[in-house]
């Protein structure tokens, strides 16, 4: 359980979070978006104790972080794969931050197996591959068997096979009852992973909403397009769909599946051009959810 | 506090946590390459009472006499001071450069335990090394130079041990500072600078400067310490100011000024 109540962080003149609230619960994937620099990270490292609120809070199973004992026995994070030492081996890395927590070395053993880095345990860090680094980072969020687990962009740079892996991981994590959250800036990413969605931007909460609700606020109908659009329109209202006519000419048909009007045309033997749902993806609701609250857009082009 | 076999867990933590420092101690090669620095270290004493010892034997009886040479327990300071220094900065400015520091304060949220735990095993490292490298340069000095009255090797083995453990205080002192400077810093280009300064930098400048500031604060700089704390003194002072434990403890605050701003700044700063 995650719990971020009214949070603000402000980085001298500039602020980061800004009055933010939302909760995570347990068992599913909670997904955390937000375009670069919406203050996801800096969300994630006062979770975690890294920096102190400005004011508000955040709180790990109704704890302040710096209060747990032993706390990653209770929260497990990834927050940058790339903090190795590389003339350090894997297995030495995950030994040192296991130590701290009374983690023995045979749990060690056992996560790096979880992700497929048994073979390669003994060599230097500094030679893996950024897919090897992020199940590393992976591994060391799973050493203490956290009932919360915290990712900042896992998928970054990861090949098909890892993003699948990762995204496998991220659903069993959450069905086995785990509290997972899970940063992006990808819907599409989200989309796969994530049942519940908490979009922010500019440090303030856009949205708080499950996946498919989203989904359905963004539905724009379907676009029908026949010769005989008069007695369709009548046809479909008759129906219970709303009706408009749409800028690009043709019917917008809203309340009914495509199928439902697929159907009801043929039985009023009434022909049918076009029938194209529009129901905006989740990639393309997420851009106008976070349209107003983009930090570094390239001048000139529109998103 | 919850109590585990015996073991409270505030306990637990405080081992777990040296453990910890351990490991990253002796999982990188930078800890091979100090302790190889040592090594040399000795070995270029060992050579430099080679080089004396046949300096001597090809003087004329008549000038041998006159032939002093500085203890060179006293002189293996130095370059020791510097290994570890730089060693003392590595432990903490590694993990700032790596990233790994946000592990490690995730992993131990207190903050503390992970500077004190560092603060030991560098304390322990350098002390030990320090202590061996000095010990080695005493007695292989000694061998070499045999027979040959040349200074370092008529002071009596009573007088020579105390010297030994104050090179070795000096060297840890230096290496809890470099650590401190490190942790306050987190930066290593700037925190070796610091090392420098204070070892060998300031000791030169002291050395400039009119008398008898230049006798007070010789005083209080490394070299002149290590020679009040053992009662042996040896190049800047000409006599001393301090007695060995006041020495000493100007020599304790070396670790603790620095070690004490790099608690305050881990408490207080964002990881």
């Amino acid at each position: 359980m995650i719990e971020v109540k009214e949070l603000s962080k402000r980085y001298g003149g500039t602020s980061a979070v800004d009055g933010l609230s939302f909760s995570v619960g347990p068992g599913r994937v909670t997904g955390f978006l937000g375009p670069n620099g919406a203050g996801k990270t800096t969300t994630m490292r006062v979770l975690l104790g890294l920096d102190a609120p400005t004011s508000g809070e955040a709180l790990v199973d109704g704890l302040r972080y710096a209060r747990i004992r032993r706390p990653m026995l209770r929260v497990g994070a990834l927050l940058d794969a790339g903090a190795l030492h590389g003339g350090r081996s894997a297995f030495d890395h995950l030994l040192c931050l296991a130590r701290t927590n009374g983690i023995g070395a045979r749990r060690v053993a056992e996560v790096l197996e979880q992700v497929g880095l048994a073979g390669v345990a003994r060599k230097r860090a500094g030679g893996f591959s950024l897919g090897m680094k992020q199940r590393l980072g992976i591994a060391a969020a799973l050493l203490g068997d956290p009932g919360v687990l915290l990712f900042d962009e896992p998928v970054n740079g990861l090949d098909p096979d890892g993003v699948r892996w990762i995204r496998e991981l991220m659903r069993s994590l959450a069905a086995e009852g785990r509290t997972v959250l899970l940063s992006s800036h990808l819907m599409s990413e989200m989309e796969l992973t994530a049942d519940r969605l908490v979009v922010i931007g500019r440090g303030r909460l856009i949205c708080d909403t499950t996946v498919r609700d989203l989904a359905a606020r963004f539905d724009r109908g379907v676009l029908v397009r026949s010769p005989r659009a008069a007695e369709l329109a009548e046809v479909l209202t008759g129906a219970g769909a709303a009706v408009a006519p749409d800028p690009s000419g043709g019917l917008a048909v809203t309340g009914v599946d495509v199928s439902v009007i697929g159907d009801l045309a043929a039985r009023h033997a009434l022909p049918i051009h076009e029938a194209t749902p529009r129901s905006a993806s989740l990639e393309e609701a997420y851009m106008e959810l976070t349209a107003g609250s983009v930090e570094h857009r390239a001048h000139g082009s529109a998103r | 506090m919850t109590s585990v076999g015996g073991v409270s867990e505030g306990a637990r933590t405080v081992t777990g946590v040296l453990g910890a420092e351990w490991v990253k101690v002796r999982s990188v090669r930078s800890f091979s390459y100090v302790l190889a620095g040592a090594a040399m270290s000795a070995l270029l004493m060992a050579a430099l009472a080679w080089y004396s010892a046949s300096l001597y034997d090809g003087l004329p009886d008549g000038q041998r006499a006159g032939l002093s040479v500085t203890s060179l327990v006293s002189v293996i300071g130095l370059p020791l001071q510097i290994c570890f220094g730089v060693f003392g900065v590595l432990v903490v400015t590694s993990e700032y450069a790596t990233g790994t520091i946000r592990s490690s304060l995730v992993a131990v949220p207190r903050r503390w335990p992970v500077l004190a735990a560092k603060a030991a095993v560098v304390a322990a490292v350098s002390l030990a090394a320090g202590l061996a490298a000095a010990t080695a340069t005493f007695f292989s000095t000694r061998a070499i130079a045999g027979e040959r009255p040349m200074g370092f090797n008529e002071v009596p083995l009573s007088e020579g041990v105390p010297e030994l453990f104050a090179a070795a205080a000096a060297v840890a002192a230096v290496a809890l500072a470099g650590a401190g400077l490190g942790a306050v810093s987190r930066s290593t280009a700037g925190s070796v600078i610091g090392v420098v300064v204070l070892v060998y930098v300031l000791p030169i400048v002291a050395l400039n400067l009119p008398e008898p500031w230049s006798e007070r604060v010789s005083a209080v700089l490394l070299p002149g310490l290590v020679g009040q704390v053992s009662g042996v003194l040896s190049g800047t002072l000409s006599h001393a100011l301090l007695s060995p434990p006041q020495a000493l403890a100007v020599l304790a605050l070396y670790a603790a000024v620095p070690l004490g701003a790099a608690a305050l700044a881990l408490r207080c700063r964002d990881a």
